[in-house]
């Protein structure tokens, strides 16, 4: 079963790795004839224009199987460790790191679904990839659990959960560079700046409640484990950091004039957070250090 | 709308102050204003929210001391030198802006208390407006309405108005709106919304917000913490705050993966209130032994050592497991504390810990030192014990029994914890009430004309343009049933 997990993940790197590629030379090829296009104006050249073109939308939609193809394999991958180790796969670095790219893909995919705009995948499978990437360099033991986290609902609950606000905040984040590097006019080949704005906002009003219950569950669960629902553990407040930046972004986009750049930056700023909340374990110890690595 | 009049207000704020002689109770009026309008501010609000945002991620890169150090100045001087290394002469002034316990500190305290009262503002602000909005919406607008709205359109139709109206409401039906209709002479009203009560979710949000504030400051106050509460197995021990509880341990056992990490720890344990029992549980870590409003949790173990002592006439004034619960500074000791009250003494139980010598404790024998009572107390005798042997100490038999575990709990009763559940219940019910039903209201003004009527349709969005697309679905569909295919 490990082993069949274990391919699951290569297959799933590989397939992501291969998606972003299309996603690249799609980008760049549609470029390219874009420029032939103005350069030729609309005689000689056509053919290959036509060319460029359909071969970049080809691409693209190779890209978008690709991504469905490294969801799947990364899906099974999951599945597989969930079966060999018997409780959620949520339990060290490597199993979140795991997770956390799912989430990221899922959302993802299901975000290019609604609005077809794969340049978001242009940073949102990144960010996916450099994750898995990190997991295959961590160790993957299947460890048995320390007592505290010997609670099977809760812990796959709490994580679960964070997963989903993760993987929603990326697509925000993705959302919010591209949102940064678009021109004042829209006239780069990316989404209008509008549509940049909703599809974070959207991702966010997803994120944000999954956040919030994220710590509620952990509160319910440290309240079990170690008698409080609070302790300002670092991981605990790292994660009530980044629940206030996006909170900030929320409130930020409905003062005149802050929609656009100004909130945007919130959703940097809370990419941040989240990554910091994320890799916190690292180097925090602290009651949440499960990290596996130490 | 609203967005618009409530920065409007906040410009009306800034009142030149009058000099005439109502002029006192004026700008007292006008401080309160003031006060008002900053408090309702959202740019108050997210400054504030920032700030707390800010010193959580102080209080996360900063080592923090621990917040049973506080009330101890010299427990907390101790923790402060094991931090200078790290921070060098700086030490001294993060000390003295509180940020080593920045969580119980001024401006932490101060931020919440803002917030709080921001909150309660901006709530109190708008929730009589979204209840009108939900109530008593404006039902008809004028044409100056279309001409701005962020979603508009206007159709012609052959047809009578009522038809046109018949049309233009099942629309918006179909889509599960509400409507309501109002007839002026010729010119018909309809007004839609859906998911009015979407918006009430930041109240909700809001004031769960103060809920759980409040949870936390009631706990704070009538609540009690021990977070180490350590019980030999076979003793029992007063769990003291006024609870007249005790608890004894029967026994505690720890297992191991074949690793060597931990599997389990588990307490056997029987709680009694003014000496009867009360509940008999076996706690582990995630199972904890509640009894009304006091909850007992697994946390730690130890080894102890059982000690009885006898007077010079042979009754027995101690018999019970001392837990080792400290270890010396320099590691290489267990230690653990006992009174005898009558003889007005204290004794320390020192035990060499494992894995370290100490020519003067040998394998099997426990270091008694005996003080006099009270915090002048000198050194009266001590000397090393050996196990199941009777030795004089300070005119007392002192026999070290034999060794046992202790386990160690924290006790604990947080009267506003059950607030705070319900806060945070309602936090994330009303934040995904707001994005689960975004509110959506839409006008429509439909006129008699020569070849039939007018129609104008215009919607305010809050913040989609997913919206955009039903919309113009939506008018396409007016516009066909009334006209029949356009340009066919
Ligand atoms: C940690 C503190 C806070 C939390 C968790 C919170 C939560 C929320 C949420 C979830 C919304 C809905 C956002 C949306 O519809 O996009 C909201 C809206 C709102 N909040 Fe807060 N809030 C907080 C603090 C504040 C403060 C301090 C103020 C006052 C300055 C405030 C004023 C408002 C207002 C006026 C709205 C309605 C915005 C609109 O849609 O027009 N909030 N809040």
């Amino acid at each position: 079963m490990l082993n069949m997990s274990e391919y699951g993940l290569i297959s799933g790197i590989i397939s992501i790795g291969l998606a972003l590629g299309c996603y690249v030379l799609a980008t760049v090829l549609a470029r390219l004839a874009r420029r032939q296009t103005v350069m030729a104006g609309a005689g000689a050249g056509g053919g290959t224009i036509a060319i460029g073109q359909r071969g970049a939308s080809n691409l693209a939609a190779y890209g978008t199987l690709l991504v469905y193809l490294g969801l799947v394999f990364i899906s099974a991958s999951l599945v597989f460790r969930t079966i060999a180790s018997g409780r959620g796969p949520f339990a060290n670095m490597y199993e979140f790191s795991v997770a956390f790219a799912w989430g990221i893909l899922v959302v993802y995919a299901s975000f290019e679904r609604r609005y077809k705009q794969r340049a978001l995948g242009l940073v949102a499978l990144p960010i996916a990839l450099a994750l898995l990437l990190y997991a295959m360099t961590i160790p993957s033991a299947i460890d048995p659990l320390v007592p505290a986290l010997q609670n099977n609902l809760l812990l796959s609950a709490h994580v679960a959960v964070a997963i989903v606000a993760y993987g929603t905040f990326s697509i925000s984040f993705a959302a919010a560079i591209l949102h940064l590097i678009q021109g004042e006019n829209g006239r780069r080949s990316l989404p209008s700046r509008e549509l940049l704005d909703e599809i974070s906002y959207k991702a966010v009003v997803i994120g944000f409640p999954f956040l919030t219950l994220t710590i509620a569950l952990g509160a319910v669960w440290a309240d079990l484990a170690w008698g409080t629902y609070w302790s300002w553990d670092p991981k605990e407040t790292a994660s009530l950091v980044t629940w206030l930046i996006y909170g900030s972004y929320l409130h930020a986009r409905v003062i005149r004039g802050w929609r656009g750049k100004r909130a945007t930056w919130f959703l940097v700023l809370g990419f941040g957070a989240t990554l910091f909340t994320y890799f916190g374990n690292l180097f925090f110890g602290g009651l949440h250090s499960y990290s596996g690595l130490s | 709308m609203t967005r618009t009049m409530r920065t409007q207000t906040n410009a009306q704020a800034h009142r030149e102050p009058t000099d005439d002689l109502g002029g006192l109770a004026t700008s007292f009026a006008d401080i309160g204003a003031r006060l008002w309008h900053l408090f309702i501010s959202m740019r108050t609000g997210l400054a504030l929210m920032l700030g707390l945002a800010a010193l959580g991620l102080i209080g996360t890169l900063l080592a923090q001391a621990d917040p049973a150090l506080q009330g101890d100045r010299q427990a907390y001087a101790a923790w402060l030198e094991s931090v200078r290394p790290r921070y060098g002469g700086w030490t001294g002034v993060l000390d003295a802006l509180g940020l080593f316990t920045i969580f119980s500190s001024i401006w932490f305290r101060g931020i919440i208390v803002l917030l709080a009262t921001s909150v309660l503002a901006c709530s109190a602000n708008r929730a009589p407006h979204l209840w009108r909005l939900a109530v008593h919406p404006r039902t008809n607008v004028g044409e100056s309405f279309f001409a701005h709205a962020p979603l508009s359109a206007s159709i012609a139709s052959p047809t009578d108005p009522d038809v046109a109206l018949a049309e233009v409401r099942a629309a918006f039906r179909a889509r599960h709106f509400r409507t309501i209709v109002s007839r002026d002479g010729d010119t018909l009203h309809l007004y839609a919304d859906r998911f009015r009560w979407g918006p009430f979710g930041t109240v909700i949000a809001h004031l769960s917000l103060i809920l759980i504030l409040a949870g936390a400051l009631i706990g704070t106050a009538w609540g009690f913490r021990n977070n180490g509460l350590a019980v030999p197995v076979g003793s029992r021990v007063e769990v003291g705050y006024g609870t007249g509880l005790s608890i004894e341990a029967k026994s505690f056992t720890d297992s191991y993966y074949t690793n060597g990490s931990p599997s389990d720890f588990t307490s056997d344990l029987v709680l009694y209130r003014d000496g009867a029992q009360v509940a008999a549980q076996t706690i582990r870590v995630n199972e904890p032994l509640r009894a009304g409003d006091v909850s007992v949790y697994q946390s730690f173990y130890g080894a102890a050592a059982v000690m009885k002592v006898a007077d010079p006439t042979g009754m027995v004034v101690f018999d019970r497991g001392v837990p080792l619960e400290w270890t010396s500074r320099d590691g290489k000791h267990r230690v653990g504390q006992f009174i005898l009250p009558d003889a007005g003494l204290t004794a320390y139980v020192i035990g060499v810990a494992s894995g370290e010598v100490d020519p003067q404790i040998k394998p099997g024998q426990m270091r008694i030192e005996v003080y006099a009572s009270g915090s002048e107390g000198s050194l009266i005798a001590s000397e090393s014990v050996s196990q199941g042997r009777p030795t004089k100490i300070a005119g007392l038999d002192f026999t070290f029994v034999r060794e046992r575990q202790f386990t160690g709990l924290i006790v604990a009763r947080d009267p506003g914890a059950v607030l705070v559940w319900i806060g945070a219940s309602l936090l994330v019910f009303g934040i995904s009430l707001v994005f689960l039903f975004p509110s959506r209201r839409a006008w429509a003004l439909i006129r008699r004309r020569p070849n039939g009527s007018s129609i104008q349709i215009g919607a305010i969005v809050r913040h989609e343009i997913t919206f955009q697309s039903d919309f113009k679905r939506l008018v396409d569909e007016v516009e066909l049933a009334l006209t029949g295919p356009s340009g066919a």
